[in-house]
């Protein structure tokens, strides 16, 4: 029941703090010198016109504020509005999203799978030539931008002709039986993925060993090897569940990352997921679209840290008795 | 393994760029093999008017592969294009009832089979072709023409930009059907634009028709990217097929198009037509080397090297001819105050833009040749005239001239600027001569220009303060807040009508950028060769014969050229590359690469060469 009341109570919170990302971003945008009827200004051969009916109908020619307040009535209502082109932008989202959870959802897993393993592995042989190894790899995998691991690949791809040049499908795509279609995206997803992989899977890794490092160092470790328990239950039972902890938090910021996406990874690759479409939303200053999508990360970080709460309500029990 | 993998590219990096020294010249191919093309002919195969492929007969199958840059469409529907992706797509599928001649520049037929003109200019007779139809088979009549024009275009349906050039002292031409096969249209006063704007695309009535009753929000988002391709019902050679958003477009073939070749077969050759979304340049490049892409332009620096990979690789290289884009300099000649009782331009300022020689001496110091070495890699035309260099228009009378610093130098002491021993330029108040010089960031080509016009005006002791800003806020600048000195950008016109460029050179034109004036202020302030501008314009698109529009334009050039308004810089010369099975490809500097996709074919045979 304290549980329930404390989601409740958490939920509530949000809602200022919506209000106010809303606020904050939205009069950002609009205060920016960017013209999102540019494109159309300096076209000769568009009438005065067909620009002036387009300012009416994204609703430029009112005040910043009124134009705040349109949004966020329709907002609430739950019509997310349109973009600059006239498209639904919560049609455009949903084209997007199914893409971006794809990657980033095989890449969270992927990074968890091999990170967090890893990470202990390195904790418990600590200064081993493994330990030292894994650290100089990973060293490599932080420093590289993520934007020229991409080229690179890419360039390789172009080089050996093993893997296509970005995209998602092919084009007879529509043709394809069902296992090639599977083979199609899969070929396609192996280059970005191993990307994302590498940026992410290094920070995670050193993440879960120094929290495990912490852990092996405290007192009641060396209480359990004192008292004679094997290396494995010491290990698995009574350090990893203490490590763990700060992971669950970490957890929490990787779930509001599910549909933030990684934007240059997605350009270089020419991937069609939320991130390309954002950016591109954000140098045109579209402000439906751009709006809609910090909404939904702002939402998606919110909901995150609930989620890696109650992870932690669930399996820490000092946390349990305090909430 | 990282490591091996950026020493196995950095190798290849070194092979693929330390190519043997390139010269630019990519031969004229492209008009040797443009003479050779002929236009189809109408013919009649039982009562049928078809329109004849003269090419040699191909091979039916296979698929193109093209790309275009940027997000891709926004829409499907021809009447709401705004922006040149979306045009081109609905483009494939919906013909004009005239099209341009891509040798000659002329109107060539379409949907129509011809048309005759009244003498006074004012009536124009439209003839349709008999039995031809729509791809779901419904035949194509002057119901579809009348109600295309009648209720989309003058009702005001989508992007009103033909229709309010259209309005002719405060009327629009009238059209009315004779019979199935007969459309006449007149117009209030003889407007030789007109001709050419009946190529606009033609709506199937039946399909359009409930969009149109529903009003202009519903056609807003009426065949928008949203729309099923089972949705279209088209007129063009292909028919959208598939849209994936942000990846491709794919176009299958009509089997109702109304030309054949010379077999009486009916074209188009290919089964499909792909376009593929790509995000930019080097993306495009990247999917054309890895054999994704059939077809790609290409830019300054890559022509050299895919030159000198022509010889051995599946692809030729084709040269179309100077681009229609045209690269200028402006200065704002602005010198009235903004609704806050502040000068849009310091007065200071304003003092040396207006002054002839101040203009004439920025453009003589400016090197256009060595522009064109260094930032086009010899791949482009030194420019002087607004009109683009393959314009049926250009007044050829306009001679090139070299950088000339000393004219330069001694035009600005006329004008009583000094330099003093550091030779830092003041002008005859003693101020110092600086200012500042704006672009559109992220584009390399402007900002090589910029660094290059910087340090050519430097030469005459200016200061220029170069700022690339982002490209929305500089347009901005240029056409609300009017708070610039001097700008570098592009613009794209018609090589066949220079009236499309009214919005720039007229008085209260809403792109008449160097001198701009706001709704309000109307002609406030017109200078006496703006007023001639003005003038040469009204006058250009009223006259219907040829030879006396170009009289009017070869002076509206001549006026720019002498009063330097836009001092323009150079115009890059259009390479493209397509793979060598593709047959009957004549490309044309008007028509492009791929005007005749209807006759272009793959040989089979050549596969073997070409992977």
């Amino acid at each position: 029941m304290d549980t329930i009341k404390y989601i409740f109570k958490r939920i509530l919170q949000t809602i200022p703090l919506l209000i106010i990302v809303s606020m904050i971003s939205f009069f950002i945008i609009r205060l920016s010198p960017v013209d999102p009827l540019a494109e159309l200004k300096l076209n000769p051969s568009v009438s005065p016109e067909t620009v002036e009916k387009e300012r009416a109908r994204l609703g430029l020619d009112k005040p910043v504020i009124v134009q705040y307040g349109k949004w966020a009535i329709s907002f609430v209502k739950g019509d997310l509005g349109v973009t600059s082109t006239g498209e639904k932008v919560s049609q455009k989202l949903a084209e997007r999203i199914p893409n971006t959870l794809l990657l980033t959802a095989i890449v969270i897993l992927l990074t968890w799978l091999v990170g967090v393993p890893l990470g202990i592995i390195a904790a418990v042989h600590w200064r081993s030539n493994f330990d030292r190894l894994l650290t100089v790899l990973t060293s490599i995998g932080m420093a590289i931008p993520s934007f020229f691991f991409a080229v690179l690949l890419l360039m390789f791809a172009v080089k050996t002709g093993w893997f296509p040049i970005g995209g998602l499908t092919s084009p007879n795509f529509v043709d394809m039986s069902f296992g090639e279609k599977f083979w199609d995206i899969t070929h396609h997803l192996i280059l970005p993925v191993i990307v994302l992989f590498t940026i992410s899977l290094a920070g995670l890794q050193r993440q879960m060993r120094a929290n495990m490092l912490d852990v092996l160092d405290s007192d009641y470790v060396k209480f359990a090897r004192a008292k004679g328990l094997s290396e494995w239950v010491v290990i698995y039972k009574h350090a990893l569940r203490n490590a763990v902890n700060p992971m669950i938090t970490l957890l929490g910021f990787e779930f509001a990352g599910l549909l933030s996406g990684a934007a240059l990874t997605e350009y270089v690759f020419q991937y069609t997921g939320l991130g390309r479409l954002i950016l591109e939303a954000v140098m045109k200053s579209d402000i439906n679209l751009v709006m809609a999508s910090l909404m939904m990360g702002a939402v998606m970080l919110i909901l995150g840290n609930l989620i890696a709460d109650i992870l932690l309500i669930i399996t820490d029990p000092r946390i349990r008795s305090k909430a | 393994m990282l490591l091996c993998v950026i020493a196995l590219f950095c190798k290849a990096c070194i092979v693929r760029d330390v190519q043997p020294k390139i010269t630019s010249e990519v031969k004229t191919s492209a008009s040797d093999l443009a003479l050779s093309y002929s236009m189809p002919k109408n013919v009649t195969i039982n009562g049928i008017d078809y329109l004849q492929s003269q090419a040699p007969v191909g091979i039916f199958g296979g698929t193109l592969v093209s790309s275009t840059i940027g997000e891709g469409p926004k829409t499907f529907n021809p009447f709401n294009c705004k922006d040149n992706t979306s045009a081109i797509m609905s483009g494939v599928m919906y013909d004009g009832l005239f099209t341009t001649n891509p040798v000659t520049g002329e109107v060539a037929p379409k949907l129509a089979k011809g048309y005759t003109i009244s003498p006074d200019g004012k009536v124009y007779t439209i003839y349709l072709r008999q039995g031809i139809r729509w791809s779901d088979g419904k035949p194509i009549t002057a119901d579809d023409v009348v109600f295309t024009w009648q209720n989309i275009i003058f009702g005001g349906m989508g992007d009103t930009s033909t229709r309010d050039s259209l309005v002719i002292n405060g009327k629009l031409p009238t059209v009315r059907k004779y019979g199935d096969n007969v459309v006449v249209f007149s117009t209030p006063e003889p407007y030789a634009p007109f001709l050419r704007m009946l190529s606009a695309p033609i709506a199937p009535k039946h399909v359009f028709y409930d969009a149109v009753q529903k009003g202009n929000a519903y056609f807003d988002s009426f065949l928008s990217t949203n729309a099923k391709p089972k949705d279209f019902v088209v007129s063009g050679a292909f028919k959208l097929k598939e849209y994936v958003p942000a990846q491709r477009v794919v176009f299958e073939r009509n089997p109702n198009y109304y030309e054949i070749n010379a077999k009486n077969q009916k074209l188009p050759y290919l089964d499909k037509l792909v376009y593929l979304i790509v995000g930019d340049l080097n993306n495009e490049v990247l999917k054309f080397e890895a054999k994704e892409l059939d077809v790609i332009s290409l830019q300054g620096s890559k022509v050299a090297r895919y030159k000198s990979l022509e010889s051995h690789s599946d692809f030729k290289l084709y040269n179309l001819g100077p681009d229609t884009g045209t690269m200028y300099i402006s200065m704002n000649l602005n010198n009235r105050k903004n609704d806050k009782g502040k000068y849009y331009v310091n007065p200071i300022k304003q003092k040396w833009f207006s002054d002839l020689n101040f203009r004439t001496a920025v453009d003589y110091a400016v090197d256009r040749k060595s522009m064109v070495l260094n930032i086009a890699n010899g791949i482009g035309e030194p420019l002087f005239t607004p009109e683009s260099l393959n314009s049926i228009y250009l007044n050829k009378k306009l001679k090139p001239y070299d950088k000339n610093l000393d004219k330069a130098k001694a035009l600005l002491k006329k004008s009583g600027f000094r330099t003093d021993k550091k030779g830092r330029l003041f002008d005859k108040d003693g101020h110092r001569v600086e200012f500042d010089l704006y672009t559109n960031a992220g584009n390399t080509e402007r900002e090589a220009i910029g660094v290059m016009v910087k340090q050519d005006l430097e030469d005459l002791g200016m200061k220029v303060n170069f700022k690339p800003i982002e490209f929305n806020s500089l347009v901005n600048k240029l056409v609300s807040t009017f708070d610039w000195d001097m700008v570098i950008m592009g613009l794209t016109g018609s090589p066949l009508e220079p009236n499309g460029g009214k919005n720039v050179w007229l008085s209260d034109g809403r792109l008449h950028m160097f001198n701009m004036r706001t709704p309000q202020e109307g002609k406030i302030g017109i200078l006496p060769w703006e007023r001639e501008l003005d003038e040469m314009f009204d006058k250009g698109a009223l006259a219907t014969k040829f030879e006396d529009r170009k009289v009017y334009y070869d002076k509206y050039q001549e006026i720019v050229y002498t009063q330097k308004p836009m001092i323009y810089i150079y115009s890059p010369i259009r390479i493209v590359a397509i793979r060598n099975k593709f047959k009957n490809i004549y490309p044309t500097s008007l028509g492009g690469l791929t005007h005749n996709i209807e006759e272009i074919y793959i040989n089979k045979g050549s596969k073997i060469q070409g992977h």
